[in-house]
């Protein structure tokens, strides 16, 4: 077989599929045992989004005085650590 | 221009091997070719992972939802589209057969094989009877001997024409060539020209049973 020429005589039928026709070839094959096995989505909640929050490891007492200043000031720890991270660059 | 799709519940019947064959041999004399992987092995991804012949393209991943409209977006003028679907029961199965020109339906000369593979062939006529179209359908017998043709191919070759099914001939006979493309890439012509491609058979007879069946596969597509 050879030749641009001979695919010029291959043919394709219109296919005009509508939602309708989709949903009756499901229903066709549904009742064949061609059912919908895609791939299920993962169960339980969606993981939450980053907040990039910091969740620096330190000594227990150095933890428990962040947590007093933070809500001392009325502010997150993070916000604190923030300021903290501020300090320390000013220094640099 | 025309889709064909490769059908059968059944896994191993050859579904991606007639899918490389036709993809590399409709791009040979110059068709530009989509082909969809459909099946979660991704054999045809692997294939193409060592290179695509010219003129084939291949798009993966496509799911139940994706079927229909990658179909449509891949269709157009001077196009074949072959897509290579998985070997189970789905409607990601039936929705491509939906929108086929022809459905190839691979099986080995085996009684299991042509059971399982019968499940395609209804299904066909079952959405061409909802359709209310006909849609192009054909069995293809693959890894049979090329030896001699067993009893049992006999006999199968006997009930399918007798229940009125298109049988492509010649059937596609086990050689090493087919199995070990994917291992290759390319397409059997790349792997007569590389003497370093080892395939451990003739890949001469394994390319003249390719052109044959896709001559063949090309007068249904008429």
């Amino acid at each position: 077989m050879s030749g641009l020429n001979r695919l010029a005589g291959l043919k394709a039928r219109p296919k005009d599929t509508t939602v309708a026709e989709v949903r009756m070839v499901d229903e066709v094959g549904e009742a064949r045992g061609f059912v919908d096995r895609s791939p299920r989505k993962k169960p339980g909640r969606k993981p939450s989004p980053r907040t990039h929050q910091l969740h620096p490891k330190v000594f227990p007492s150095v933890g428990e005085a962040i947590a007093a200043e933070a809500e001392r000031q009325g502010i997150t720890q993070g916000q604190l650590i923030e300021m903290m991270w501020d300090s320390y660059r000013n220094r640099l | 221009m025309p889709v064909i799709v490769m059908a059968s519940p059944k896994g191993g019947v050859g579904k991606s091997t007639c899918a490389v064959i036709l993809a590399s041999e409709f791009a040979r004399i110059g068709a530009d070719v989509t082909v969809l992987d459909c099946d979660p092995n991704k054999s045809l991804s692997r294939w193409a992972s060592h290179g695509l012949p010219k003129g084939v393209k291949l798009l993966s991943d496509i799911g139940r939802a994706e079927i229909v409209p990658t179909i449509r977006a891949a269709d157009g003028d001077g196009k074949i589209v072959i897509v290579d679907l998985e070997g189970v029961a789905s409607q990601l199965v039936s929705r491509a057969i939906s929108q086929a020109d022809l459905v190839i339906v691979p099986m080995q000369p085996t009684a299991l094989d042509a059971e399982i593979g019968s499940e395609a062939l209804a299904l066909v006529r079952e959405e061409e009877e909802a359709l209310g179209r006909t849609i192009r359908h054909a069995v293809i017998l693959t890894k049979t001997s090329a030896a001699v043709k067993s009893r049992v191919q006999k006999e199968l070759e006997i009930q399918l024409r007798g229940a009125g099914i298109d049988l492509i001939e010649p059937s596609l006979v086990a050689r090493a060539a087919f199995s070990e493309i994917f291992a290759y890439g390319g397409d059997l012509t790349a792997m007569m020209r590389d003497p370093e491609m080892t395939t451990g058979g003739k890949v001469d007879k394994a390319l003249q049973n390719a052109q044959k069946f896709t001559e063949a596969v090309y007068e249904r597509l008429k």
